[in-house]
Order: C-alpha cells, then sequence, then structure tokens
C-alpha cells in the first residue's frame, strides 16, 4: 500500500493533459483530466474569496462554463455552498425537491444549461481556501466511493496548481517542469508544513494562501523538501522576513 | 479505576456530543480524560485519509515531538497494525518489539515510553482510524482498562457519526476528508498564534480552546477567525 498513490496517479493524468496541451500544468489540465477519468460531461473552476471579487477561471466546455457564471452572478449554487462550508456538496440529481429550495434560481436555470448532476469540491488546505472546482453530468449519477476519492485528489492538485502559478508569475524557481516538482513533493501531510504555514504569516505580514506560497517557492528554490524546510521553520532554525531572504540560525534549540 | 470519575466522564462526553459541537475540540477531550482516568502519559487519535494514510485529529499534548510519534506510524507501529488488522495492539514491553518496529521503537522510547496501545475505531466494516495510548512505565495493561480505552474509541467514532449527520454531506469518505481540513486549520491557527506570541505549539492550541470555551465559540471558527483578521479575538492575539 502507498499512501500517495492515487495523488501520484492524478498527477501523471493532469500531465498527461498538459502535454496533449503542450503546455505547462495549469488549472484547465485539471478540469479535462478529471473529465477523462470521471463519469460526468465537464468540469469548472472559479476562484473564489471572502473579501475579493470571486471569478471564473476555466471550464471544459460551455455547459460548465455557463454553470461557473450563474452561480457566480446568482450567488448560490452548489460551489457557494462548497466554498462557504469547506465540504464538497454533491448533488446527483438537480430535479429533487429540497434542492429547488436549496437554490430556488440556480437549481432551474442549471437544468436549463442541461446538466442534471452536479458535484463541487472546495480547493482547500485548513483556511486556504483559492476556489471551486464544479464538475457536472448530463444525467443524474452517483460518484462511488473511489470515484469521489478521486475527485477530491483532482480537487487537492488543483489547490497546489493554482498555488503555484502565484510562484510562476513571479519567476521564482527555474521551473523544468511543474509535474517533477509536484511528484517530487509527495511528502504527505505533515503537520509542520501547517505550522510553519501559520508561522510564516506572522514572520512575512502576508495573508495564509501568500505564506504557502512563499513557503513552497522557497523549499523549490532551495531543492528542499517542503517538510524538512516546514520543520526547520517550527523548530525556529529558520526564519523569513519580508525584506530580506530566509535566514538561518543553526544552533539546535 | 475510579469508577465515579469513569462515569463523570462518560456523562460530560455525551454533554459534550451537542448539536454544533467542534471535532477536534471534542477529540482532545477524549484524549485528555485518556489521560485522566486510564492512567496513560499520552493519547491520540488519528483518522485514515481517503487513501489510507493515518492522520492525527487530536492529541493530549499538542508538542510537535508527540505529533511526530503519532506520524511516523504511517510506515510502522501499533497504529498501522491495528487500522490494517481492526484489532487492538497491546505492547507492555517496547523493549520487546524494536526488531518489529525499528524505528518506532527507538523514537517512542526516545520520548519516555515504555508502552503503548492501539485500538481500532470501527465504522460497522470499515476501521475509519485509531486511538493510540502511551505509558511511560513499561508493564502489563490493566485488564479492566482495555475495554473501557475501546468504549472510548467508540465514543471517538460515534463523534465521527455525529458530526456527518448534523451536516448536509451524507458521504462518510467526504466527511472525513472535512475532518481532517479542520485539523489542517488548527495546525495553521497554532503556528500563527505561537510565533505572534512567542509561546509554543502546545500553548498556542491550549490558548485558542480555552478562548473558544470562554467565548462560546466552536474551536475551527476560532481559529479560521485568527488566520484572516476578520476579528480583534481580543485577550487571545493581543
Amino acid at each position: 500500500m502507498t499512501p500517495n498513490g492515487r495523488s501520484s496517479r492524478i498527477r501523471v493524468l493532469v500531465a498527461e493533459q498538459a502535454a496533449r496541451r503542450g503546455g505547462r500544468v495549469g488549472v484547465v489540465d485539471v478540469c479535462t483530466a478529471a473529465v477523462a477519468s470521471l463519469p460526468v460531461g465537464g468540469a469548472g473552476m472559479s476562484a473564489m474569496s471572502r473579501t475579493t471579487a470571486s471569478y471564473p477561471l476555466c471550464s471544459t466546455d460551455g455547459i460548465s462554463e455557463q454553470l461557473e457564471e450563474l452561480q457566480l452572478t446568482l450567488g448560490e449554487g452548489p460551489c457557494v455552498d462548497a466554498f462557504t462550508h469547506g465540504s464538497a456538496i454533491l448533488t446527483p440529481d438537480l430535479r429533487t425537491g429540497e434542492l429547488q429550495d436549496c437554490w430556488p434560481v440556480f437549481a432551474d436555470a442549471a437544468l436549463e444549461t442541461g446538466a442534471r448532476a452536479v458535484f463541487a469540491l472546495p480547493l482547500q488546505i485548513g483556511a486556504i481556501s483559492p476556489g471551486v472546482l464544479d464538475l457536472y453530468a448530463q444525467v443524474p449519477v452517483r460518484l462511488n466511493a473511489e470515484e469521489l476519492a478521486d475527485a477530491l485528489a483532482f480537487a487537492e492538485f488543483a489547490t497546489l496548481v493554482l498555488l503555484d502559478a502565484r510562484i510562476d508569475a513571479t519567476g521564482e524557481p527555474p521551473d523544468d517542469g511543474a509535474t517533477k516538482r509536484h511528484i517530487e513533493d509527495l511528502g504527505g501531510y505533515r503537520a509542520e508544513i501547517s505550522q510553519a504555514t501559520g508561522m510564516l504569516t506572522v514572520q512575512l505580514g502576508v495573508g495564509i494562501d501568500e505564506a504557502f506560497v512563499r513557503l513552497r517557492a522557497y523549499a523549490y528554490a532551495q531543492g528542499h523538501r517542503l517538510t524538512v524546510v516546514a520543520a526547520d521553520v517550527v523548530a525556529r532554525r529558520l526564519r523569513f522576513s519580508p525584506d530580506t531572504d530566509p535566514t538561518r540560525t543553526d544552533e539546535d534549540t | 479505576m475510579n469508577e465515579r470519575l469513569l462515569a463523570k466522564t462518560f456523562v460530560e462526553l455525551a454533554d459534550n456530543l451537542v448539536a454544533d459541537f467542534d471535532l477536534i475540540d471534542f477529540l482532545r477531550l477524549l484524549t485528555d480524560r485518556c489521560v485522566g482516568i486510564l492512567g496513560a502519559s499520552a493519547a491520540g487519535v488519528l483518522l485514515a485519509d481517503r487513501d489510507g494514510e493515518l492522520r492525527v485529529m487530536a492529541a493530549s499534548d499538542e508538542q510537535v515531538r508527540l505529533l511526530e510519534l503519532f506520524q511516523l506510524q504511517n510506515d510502522e507501529g501499533p497504529c498501522l497494525d491495528c487500522y490494517r488488522t481492526g484489532l487492538p495492539v497491546t505492547v507492555p514491553d517496547l523493549l520487546t518489539e524494536t526488531a518489529r518496529w525499528p524505528r518506532f521503537a527507538a523514537q517512542a522510547q526516545l520520548h519516555g515510553f515504555g508502552a503503548v496501545q492501539a485500538l481500532p475505531m470501527q465504522l460497522r466494516d470499515d476501521v475509519v482510524g485509531a486511538l493510540n495510548l502511551f505509558r511511560t512505565t513499561p508493564g502489563p495493561f490493566d485488564p479492566v482498562g482495555t475495554p473501557i480505552a475501546q468504549a472510548l474509541a467508540d465514543v471517538a467514532t460515534i463523534s465521527l457519526l455525529q458530526q456527518r449527520s448534523t451536516q448536509r454531506s451524507t458521504v462518510l469518505n467526504e466527511q472525513l476528508q472535512t475532518a481532517l481540513n479542520s485539523r489542517v486549520l488548527i495546525e495553521q491557527a497554532k503556528g500563527k498564534l505561537a510565533e505572534r506570541q512567542g509561546i509554543d505549539m502546545e500553548q498556542a492550541f491550549t490558548a485558542l480552546r480555552r478562548y473558544a470555551r470562554a467565548h462560546n465559540r466552536r474551536l475551527s471558527d476560532v481559529a479560521r477567525a485568527l488566520i484572516d483578521d476578520t476579528e480583534p479575538l481580543a485577550g487571545l492575539a493581543s
């Protein structure tokens, strides 16, 4: 049993889509890979925020595009709920009575686009929640346990791709293949990564998303594993500063 | 075994399973009571994620060192064996298991632990995690204590179900993922508060929890407000 088997497989599927498209791994590749491997007809993603306006990032087809825009315009729907509650909102069939009460406008409008089942998966790592991945099908469908686990893994990877795009945008690490480094990064979940991220918000005076991006950027640039860098921050051997490069104090405490 | 204390504990746990309870806060209470009534030196609740990796949901001490000892068991150790078999694993003397779990046994001894027990958290046919108890002194576990520890592991499982029924989702897999994410949120908040106040991770957790209790708030809501800087949180994040 390899705990990260699923994550690795998902990353490879996404990388294949990027190669086919002839570009570097982006959120659109997560969407196309999800559509190729799950019983859904399309996928879309929106950037969401509590403080600034939300906006659609990408979609695989016209229906997905309409679903994203509908929800952001109406301010209701599964992706809005997934973002607000921080949990996946699984709707195997939009044509059920109670949903019409939850989303009185969205439910009918979505059915009109041709969507019948909608699954909204939050992109999140604790308080870091940059958006939502939406999947839809034109027939009623229920995701089984394996499919749901895959869908959650796609959302997890999308979160990293979306955040890493900010590193690429500032040109920090020499990028010889996003996928390679993502796969190297499979250290599994470690509490220190989250603790270090929280600590960096104070050291750098930035929000939690930015703190996480900076932690990862530093690990890439140094060629270190994220878990090692995080452990150094938590042990207070490594300190970040807004104005200068991170400084090491190697006296082990 | 103090029976009055035991009865009081179960009443207390039941009282805390109210409609809007906080899962992490509840599981921490449970691990604290494991230490209090079972004479354990440390206790933790581990939950398997969707890929079967064990992750710490709560521990009687939030120090990084102890969390590492739980995490290490994804490679080897009593929790991994318990999770895979669904059976309790009891080791009265860790020195006898250095061949079975070389890394885990060495690390546990380094922490000053001499005995360990892992009890399955079982939900119908699925094992979803384990309750892990450590003792400093080697020696046989109290035969009366083990069924009580298992009962506490069952309470931990019930709390997951309870959490699940109070939310919309009816899919266990997804619900566990949401629970694990709330643990990540707590870790981020611990880091922020520890750095800001110059305190350690356990002190940061205790401060967050004390604030939540004093203000009748959910721990994860307080953690979120701290990270997002949306509230002054007087007395916590000065």
